[in-house]
């Protein structure tokens, strides 16, 4: 069964058919084809297919896409323009190396993202706390925790 | 890099001929002595070039692959641990709109050779027994989770609607569950032919154990049954498959760390043309051991584009990466150690049952788990006397394989935390036996008892180095103050020495002829100076794309960013061996190294020729060729390289362009490291928390040490997975209870404590660069620190007691003082 949905990803209005039983995950990186929503377990544990809806971050494994009519989204794709100009965070997990085989990463800079809007200057506890709802196997999350502590750095300091 | 990194040169061994008191299983062969580096690329910490990309999601992984009128693969598997396939009725799944193929076993193993693995000739004591592996179960299914028949369909919903549909007839069969029980004589067998259950039977011996225990003055003993893991990569295993008529030869794109292997085994099982088969390892999203392996589930799909001629795609969901993959270091320890009253290590005798599931991996066989374990639990301490014996059991689980450290996790465990025993036995501090005990680097090289050829190691200077950074004596007292408030501190210490890269003489020695240890680079340079470098590792994480840039560059002069990396695609790469045990900083830098060495040398010989000077006076310096001493007198790389490939402007007896191949026969070198936890225990619930961590590390020459650290950190979250969370749980059917990451737990960020490392660098004298692997002890040496350091903690309440099963639940902590 399908169900037109019209929604925002990354600024973009979107209108398109939706399989009721299509998961928003699958809906972004197969309709839409904004692959870099990744998905680490489809059952909402491990944050790889984070995503932003409607400003809170929502594990989109777990969501029908048929459920987000409406609404708005944003995706790894949506927060800078491209490798060559990357988002304060992101600049931030190059230079500390928050990243190594990079699958969780794009979860991982999404859930950073709104921990800082919501905690401009979180410490190294809420850190940890804010962003374990996002699983990585390969970083033992050392250089992730040392990334998000520079960019609330350089975010602050851009205010 | 943000931790305060103690970073100590360590003058280079001497290399003094030493009479060795046990000989060789594994010959080494001394490489030429390397040069100190010079400042420059190689050992800066470098930030990795690959990384932008990621962070925007431009990635290649296989998931997100799309091919015109690609199918999907969805995979009925078994939902028994044991039992007979009466009848398979297909016919309404293939009714399904939507529904192409299905395939089952029966018509499977006609045309796809099963896995299987031979072993027959080894250094080793070993005793093996092959089995058959199919593809897709055939009449019989050996564990919950194997493959019984393949859906091909429009859509992976649709695909997942026909396994649904597909009727079989079961007649379940008791299944062995328990590894020990599987021993016993007259129980079921997993494999008939056997006669038994045992795939691997080895003995390990060395000096006169039996005399060395009649002089003791303590024996202590102890039983350690290790946790069921697996590697649990973020991204699961997936694989493309698509037919070509054009090319009358098949693509594959599949989620591994071996794509050379991959294809010849495709090959093989398939009988089809290797030279026609393309296998692409795309971006891989973590493998850790798991994606080192052929699997059933490229050989369906490469057979099922074949007769579709469509593309196909399969990616695995977590439930089948938890239970249809590969788990891994099931071993139960029996030990025994003799000590004198003054803490010297007379002798050790050890017993590692593997329980190995169902199958044979390919092509590392799952017995190299408790193989491995009774090689190395000696670890870095002077022991002279032992008897290692090494079991693989099979029983009706999900086969087991190689994951992050192979065997080491359980010889670490039982050498470490029986080592506490018997300093707690004789009234001995642990940082004192440790002490006493332990190699000092003037003792190497050395051939251990179990006959590995330690090449250099640290291990005392490193054990110092931590108990320095830990501050050890402080803690002694901060723990006594703390006890005095009813809180219950621990410090546990786990000291290791790490074999590395598993090079072409160990493998030539283990005999199993599935797998060499040699890699490869090749590097081509273009008229403006840019370089092309394939190599036949295959960088999953590891950062390759920036290390082996920076041997590039360390070169032959060349800038980092000069450098295109290609890796993973058969038809574009020399034939490699990917990507494990800790190989590729050895294996694949030096090839890279040697690869660049000759690139240089005929730089040097076409400047030479057009300079008009000796290519023996040329050096390389600030990207140039130049004269010694004479920094007029030079040219650029890309001036050499327009001369040597564009303007042919070489010397008479030399052929234009400018590349180089370069196959290394890798050596074995022992990375060596120090792991300090210092945890807190409520005795209340058993929570434990682990305070504060300490590693220090001597790899070798470190090509990027941030990438070194990295390594580290990653490694020790799966350490702390393996101590206190991570489990795969069976019932007595032989039913997988952990079937999701809401059962089977990896550690997330809160659970992770902050870092600290320190690194020594021990030049090693037998590779190419003094480069030592390191890719795995990170992962190795958290679990006995934690659990020393939990029975350190608990001691005021219920003496030390050994911790015999892992992971440290808060159930088996309190149940340490119940």
């Amino acid at each position: 069964m399908k169900k037109t949905i019209q929604i925002t990803v990354n600024g973009k209005s979107y209108s398109r058919d939706a399989d009721t039983r299509q998961v928003l995950a699958d809906f972004l990186r197969d309709e839409l084809r904004l692959t870099g929503t990744h998905i680490g377990c489809g059952t909402g544990s491990c944050g790889a297919c984070t995503v932003v809806l409607d400003g809170r971050t929502v594990k989109s494994c777990c969501i029908l896409a048929a459920d987000v009519d409406g609404q708005e989204i944003t995706t790894i794709e949506g927060i800078s323009t491209g490798a060559q100009q990357l988002h304060p965070i992101q600049e931030a997990f190059v230079e500390f190396q928050g990243l190594q085989c990079g699958y969780c990463t794009p979860g991982m800079v999404l859930s950073a993202m709104q921990l800082l809007k919501e905690n401009p200057n979180p410490s190294e506890d809420e850190i940890r706390h804010g962003i374990s709802g996002n699983l990585c196997r390969c970083t033992g999350y050392h250089f992730i925790v040392k990334s998000i502590q520079e960019a609330a750095k350089r975010l602050q300091a851009s205010k | 890099m943000s931790p305060p990194a103690l970073r100590i040169r360590c003058a280079r061994q001497a290399m003094a001929a030493r009479s060795l008191p046990f000989s060789p299983l594994i010959a080494a062969r001394p490489q030429k002595e390397f040069e100190m580096p010079t400042a420059g690329p190689f050992g800066a910490a470098v930030k990795r070039v690959e990384d932008p990309r990621f962070l925007v999601g431009q990635t290649s992984f296989v998931e997100g692959m799309v091919l015109p009128n690609m199918l999907s693969v969805a995979f009925l598997r078994s939902p028994y641990a044991h039992a007979k396939i009466r009848s398979i009725d297909v016919s309404k799944a293939l009714a399904l709109p939507g529904v192409v193929r299905v395939l089952t076993g029966e018509e499977a193993i006609k045309r796809c050779k099963p896995i299987r693995v031979e072993w027959k000739e080894s250094k080793f004591e070993v005793d093996f027994k092959p089995c058959d592996y199919p593809a897709i179960a055939v009449e019989r299914t050996r564990h919950v989770g194997e493959i019984v028949a393949a859906v091909v369909a429009e859509n992976r919903y649709l695909a997942e609607d026909g396994v649904e549909l597909i009727e079989v007839e079961w007649e379940p069969l008791p299944a062995v569950v328990d590894p020990e029980k599987a021993l016993e004589k007259g129980g079921t067998l997993v494999h008939e032919e056997w006669g038994d259950n045992v795939m691997l039977h080895s003995h390990i011996r060395g000096g006169d154990v039996e005399g060395a225990f009649r002089q003791a003055d303590v024996v202590v003993k102890g039983r350690f049954a290790m946790n069921r893991h697996c590697a649990a990569p973020m991204e699961g295993r997936a694989v493309v498959a698509n037919y070509d008529a054009a090319q009358n030869g098949m693509t594959v794109w599949t989620s591994t760390q071996m794509p050379h292997m991959v294809r010849t085994k495709i090959a093989e099982a398939l009988d089809y043309p290797e030279h026609r088969i393309r296998v692409i390892g795309p971006d891989v999203g973590g493998g850790f051991g798991l994606k080192c392996h052929i699997f059933p589930e490229e050989l369906a799909l490469s057979l099922l584009t074949l007769d579709v001629k469509r593309p196909l795609k399969w990616v695995e969901d977590r439930r089948e990466n938890l239970y249809g993959s590969y788990h891994a270091k099931d071993d139960i320890c029996y030990a025994e150690l003799a000590v004198k009253n003054d803490g010297t290590i007379l002798g050790l005798k050890t017993k590692f049952i593997g329980d190995v599931g169902a199958y044979t991996s390919y092509p590392w066989t799952p017995s190299f788990e408790p193989l491995q374990a009774a090689m190395a639990v000696p670890g870095p301490y002077k022991i002279h006397h032992v008897h290692c014996e090494a079991l693989a059991v099979a029983t009706n689980k999900t086969t087991s394989s190689v994951y992050r450290g192979v065997g080491l996790p359980a010889a670490q465990y039982t050498m470490e935390h029986i080592l506490d025993l018997a300093a707690a036995k004789i009234g001995m501090d642990p940082a004192e036996i440790r002490r006493k005990n332990i190699m000092k680097s003037s003792d190497f090289p050395v051939t251990s008892v179990t006959g590995l050829y330690y090449d250099s190691a640290t291990p005392l200077e490193s054990l110092d180095m931590a108990l320095e950074m830990i501050k050890y004596p402080e803690f002694r007292k901060e723990q006594e103050a703390a006890r005095k408030q009813g809180k219950y501190l621990g410090i546990g210490i786990s000291a290791m020495i790490e074999m590395t890269t598993f090079g072409f003489e160990y493998w030539r020695a283990a005999g199993l002829k599935s797998v060499t240890g040699y890699d490869s680079a090749h590097l081509r340079v273009d008229p403006n100076g840019g370089v092309t470098l394939t190599v036949g590792t295959f960088n999953h994480g590891q950062g390759h794309p920036t290390a082996y840039a920076q041997l590039v560059a360390d070169g032959i002069g060349c800038k980092i960013e000069d450098v295109t990396f290609i890796q993973g695609d058969t038809q574009m790469t020399p034939y490699g061996w990917g990507t494990w045990g800790s190989r590729s900083a050895v294996a694949g830098g030096g090839a890279v190294i040697k690869a660049s060495e000759k690139i240089r040398e005929k730089m040097f010989r076409v400047a030479a020729n057009l300079m008009e000077v000796s290519a023996q006076d040329l050096e390389l310096k600030d990207g140039k060729v130049q004269v010694k001493g004479v920094p007029g007198k030079s040219m650029t790389i890309r001036e050499v390289a327009q001369a040597t490939v564009y303007t042919a402007d070489v010397p008479d007896d030399d052929e234009p362009g400018l590349e180089a191949s370069y196959y290394y026969k890798a050596p074995t070198p022992y990375a060596n490291s120090t792991h300090i936890a210092v945890v807190e225990v409520d005795p209340e619930t058993g929570y434990t928390k682990i305070l504060r961590y300490v590693v220090t590390e001597d790899c070798g020459r470190m090509i990027n040490p941030m990438i070194v650290d990295g390594q580290i950190a990653g490694g020790v979250a799966q350490g702390i997975g393996q101590a206190m969370f991570e489990h795969h749980q069976f019932d007595e059917s032989g039913q997988i209870l952990t079937t999701s990451l809401m059962d089977y737990l990896i550690p997330s960020c809160a659970d992770v404590p902050p870092m600290q490392f320190g690194h020594l660098e021990t030049p090693c004298p037998i590779s190419v660069g003094g480069i030592k692997g390191m890719g795995e002890g990170g992962a190795v040496a958290p679990p006995p620190a934690i659990a020393n350091a939990i029975a350190d903690a608990l001691a005021p309440l219920a003496g030390w007691k050994p911790i015999g099963r892992l992971p440290m639940s808060p159930e088996v902590v309190r149940r340490q003082i119940a």
